[in-house]
């Protein structure tokens, strides 16, 4: 082959190459931009009057004088549709069969829609669910809502391709002629000043508990429950990580015991994470019952099976980067063996033992399939500390798969979840950053 | 004077045989405790096939592998696991197959290829890339990328061919021409390489114009399906095949190279004719490695692959939806009452999980003791 076609080849190579990061570079900003972007929607938003109503019956939060006078504003803007909807009705009783038949359904969901955007009419009783006791806390699910109540959906299926097309007719053309006419636009004109919507920033979304299955409050049980499971893991995998890293590297001669061990390590860390979740099952629950039923107790322990390996590789690692000269040193002295290594090679290896630490918290935390059967929970308050031997949790891993597959309102929801999943991802990619720059240093040093 | 001194420096011979005793004491409990992790593995494969047992007993294993006829609900129920078999097997091999040359290529060029500067940044990102929990990745796949899928799935599949296809075409076509031209005599070979760049760019434009029309006619009725699913797979197995596979490709050391340079190679033919060989084992490695975390993954394939226990049709189809080994335990436990076959059948799939992930497991550590042993790492 000819010199030029070979560099021709060289530069296509080297092309493939670096389009082949670009591609992976590509793929992790298509993947974090929406969930950041959303994730931070969770916490930074245009919260309504009902938001900071919300907030102070709730959690008493906020100014009460500055909510006393949001609330004139809101009932001063609210009193003539509410006005609109009470002429609609007694108008309705006077007219004839015919005509009230055509306007009664319609104006049903009228009203539903109207509550789900403003909360419920003042006149009526008050209303068990939360979410129904209040209207719409967020500005753009309010302007979602608001679609909702001015157009009516309808689907036509008499198109070429057989498949629906969807529809939207206003409903003020529904109801022309009548009193409730005027309704809709007046609404329309008047949504910002009726909802008075600000800028909100909501941090406290990692710490409130939920109400009625997430549409209000935060992720504060989820949280904490990640965090139980994640430092139970870690209780129960570090000492015995270390000590097996230790006896490997520094007390085992080889032979087939030693390959034994080393071979069950690398097959611990290749079991599925699911079978991890029914072995927990089947062993901790069923057959010890370290408790009666599910438990933070239980779920530790399943994880900590599962971090195990990372934390004797990570420590094996930590304890084989030690130069020899210390150890040698040491002995020279007189020191034992045993002795030697507790003082002077695992402070040396110290750093890097935290570096696996660290690393298995971020995989503690971030795995469901372990803890569906032996852990979590969807709903409730996250155990007191005496109570995680008996009680499940709810966990950010577990909810976010729950909110997006199970609840009965995904999308009235979006918002929670994308906070949880960007709650997981900052967390996870924390630790993972802190193990990352204490890699660096223990670099540094030894380099040094 | 002098003898007690003396005698003050020397143990006595129960002391000494106390030492002794004290360091086997201490190593014995060493070894109780690092075979913890022994009698771990142990304990997984017995309390998952003592769970196993019945169903295998009763309904014997012909059935599960032989039948794709999933009905666990049903009197009499029927546990035909073939599907689902081959749901997982599907997705894997989806996976691999957006991961493999991916993972690879990118780890040829963080070694060779990139600046060490830009290696040192790169390296950390793909490490913080495989922390990500994979409900995240489900969660992705569910929300963003399902819907995107069913609603522009042609125009999406489209656009990702063109915008794959014509960096590497062109690259392509400028080596085609190239090898064309050297065929002929010196005075011709511009005009030849030229005609080339024609008729090879032409060609090219073509094949990705009838390539782009005929998906952008696709019509994904599910955004949640095996390609969706393979995707998200692949992405999430690429960190580990590139961090594995780059390790390896150090590990060949300089000599190699530097010897492959001076030869008069070129940067291509060194790493194609020289690294790659060498490193092939580790490689080999890094690949299964990449199809264990595939094969393995639970939540990923429980959110996005639409959860159909049924061979797609044709049997290649990944816009159909599918079911896996994974999301058939992790969805039917809550489902099955303790005790019963629907119960027990999901311990004999989590067995053959176990049983298939500890041979590739074998299978990896094989791999790398090859390399070791060749390269005396």
């Amino acid at each position: 082959m000819q010199r030029r076609a070979r560099y021709t080849l060289d530069k296509a190579f080297t092309g493939l190459g670096t389009a082949s990061v670009l591609i992976m570079a590509i793929v992790l900003l298509v993947l974090l931009v929406p969930i950041t972007w959303r994730g931070c929607q969770a916490f930074i938003f245009r919260g309504t009057y009902f938001f900071r109503q919300m907030q102070k019956v709730e959690f008493d939060r906020g100014n009460t004088a500055r909510l006393d006078k949001q609330r004139d504003q809101f009932l001063a803007a609210m009193a003539p549709a509410w006005g609109m909807i009470n002429e609609f009705e007694a108008e309705l009783k006077e007219m004839p069969r015919k005509d009230r038949k055509k306007y009664k359904a319609n104006f049903r969901e009228t009203k539903k829609a109207f509550e789900a955007v403003f909360g419920p009419l003042p006149d009526e009783k008050t209303p068990i669910l939360p979410r129904s006791q209040y209207g719409q806390t967020r500005w753009d699910r309010a302007n979602v809502k608001f679609e909702s109540l001015y157009f009516r959906e309808m689907w036509d299926y008499n198109t070429p391709t057989g498949q629906g097309v969807q529809l939207l007719l206003p409903r003020d053309k529904d109801f022309a002629g009548t009193k409730l006419e005027p309704l809709f636009d007046y609404v329309k004109l008047n949504l910002s000043k009726i909802m008075q919507p600000e800028v909100t920033f909501y941090w406290q979304f990692l710490v409130d508990k939920s109400i009625d299955s997430h549409f209000f409050g935060g992720i504060g049980p989820e949280v904490l429950g990640t965090i139980y499971l994640t430092i139970g893991a870690i209780l129960f995998a570090v000492p015995i990580g270390i000590t097996a890293a230790v006896y490997l590297c520094e007390f085992a001669r080889p032979g087939s015991v030693l390959s034994l061990i080393r071979t069950c390590v690398n097959t611990l860390a290749g079991v599925p994470s699911i079978v991890f979740g029914l072995f927990g099952l089947a062993f901790f629950l069923n057959s010890l019952h370290v408790s009666q039923s599910k438990s933070v107790l239980a779920g530790a322990l399943t994880l900590a099976l599962m971090v195990l390996p990372t934390i004797i590789r990570a420590t094996e690692e930590a304890i084989r980067a030690v130069p020899h000269s210390y150890k040698e040193a040491s002995l020279g002295l007189g020191a034992s063996h045993g002795w030697a290594v507790l003082t002077v090679i695992l402070p040396a290896a110290l750093p890097g033992i935290m570096t696996g630490i660290v690393l298995s918290m971020g995989r503690a935390a971030g795995e469901t399939a372990p803890i569906i059967f032996t852990a979590a929970v969807s709903l409730g308050a996250a155990p007191k500390i005496m109570q995680v031997f008996s009680e499940p949790t709810p966990a950010l891993s577990w909810n976010i798969y729950n909110l997006c597959t199970e609840h009965e309102a995904v999308n009235e929801i979006r918002h929670v979840q994308y906070g949880m999943v960007l709650a997981l991802i900052v967390l996870v990619l924390a630790l993972n950053m802190a193990a990352i720059v204490i890699r660096a240093r223990i670099s540094k040093k030894l380099k040094g | 004077m002098n003898e007690t001194a003396q005698r003050g420096l020397l143990m006595s011979d129960s002391a000494c045989r106390k030492g002794r005793l004290m360091e086997k004491l201490g190593r014995s409990i060493l070894l109780l405790i690092t075979s913890l992790s022994v009698f771990a593995v142990l304990f997984i494969f017995i309390y998952i096939a003592k769970d196993a047992f019945p169903f295998i007993k009763e309904m014997g294993l012909s059935r599960f592998f032989g039948s794709a006829q999933w009905y666990p609900s049903m009197d009499p129920p029927s546990f035909g696991a073939m599907a689902i078999v081959y749901g997982t097997l599907m997705v894997t091999v989806g996976a691999i197959i957006v991961a493999v040359p991916l993972g690879v290529a990118a780890a040829i060029c963080l070694s060779d290829v990139l600046p060490f500067e830009v290696r040192q940044v790169v390296k950390p990102i793909i490490e913080m890339l495989a922390a990500i929990p994979s409900v995240a990745f489900g969660f992705f796949a569910l929300v963003v990328f399902a819907p995107v899928l069913q609603n522009h799935g042609g125009a999406l599949l489209s656009t990702i061919l063109w915008v794959i296809g014509l960096p590497l075409g062109v690259l392509l076509v400028m080596v085609l021409s190239e090898m064309t031209a050297s065929r002929v005599q010196e005075v011709r070979r511009p005009s030849v390489r030229l005609m080339g760049h024609i008729i090879f760019g032409v060609a090219l434009f073509y094949l990705l114009w009838r390539g782009g029309a005929c998906l952008w006619n696709v019509h994904i009725a599910s955004g949640t399906n095996a390609l969706n699913v393979s995707f998200i797979l692949g992405m999430m197995a690429l960190p580990t095949i590139v961090s594995v596979a780059e390790d390896s490709l150090q590990a060949v050391g300089r000599d190699l190279r530097e010897g492959s340079y001076a030869l008069g190679a070129t940067r291509a033919e060194t790493m194609v004719r020289v690294i790659l060989p060498a490193a092939s084992s580790g490689i080999a490695s890094a690949i299964i490695l990449g199809i264990m975390r595939a094969f393995g993954e639970t939540m990923v394939v429980w959110m996005a692959s639409g959860n159909t226990a049924r061979i797609p049709s044709p049997w290649y189809n990944f816009l159909a939806p599918v079911r896996t080994l994974t999301a058939s335990i992790a969805g039917d436990m809550g489902e099955a009452a303790r005790g019963t076959m629907r119960y027990h059948v999901l311990f004999v799939m989590a067995f053959f999980l176990l049983v298939v992930s500890f041979i590739m497991n074998m299978l990896s550590q094989w791999a790398v003791d090859r390399q070791r042993k060749r390269w005396g790492k």
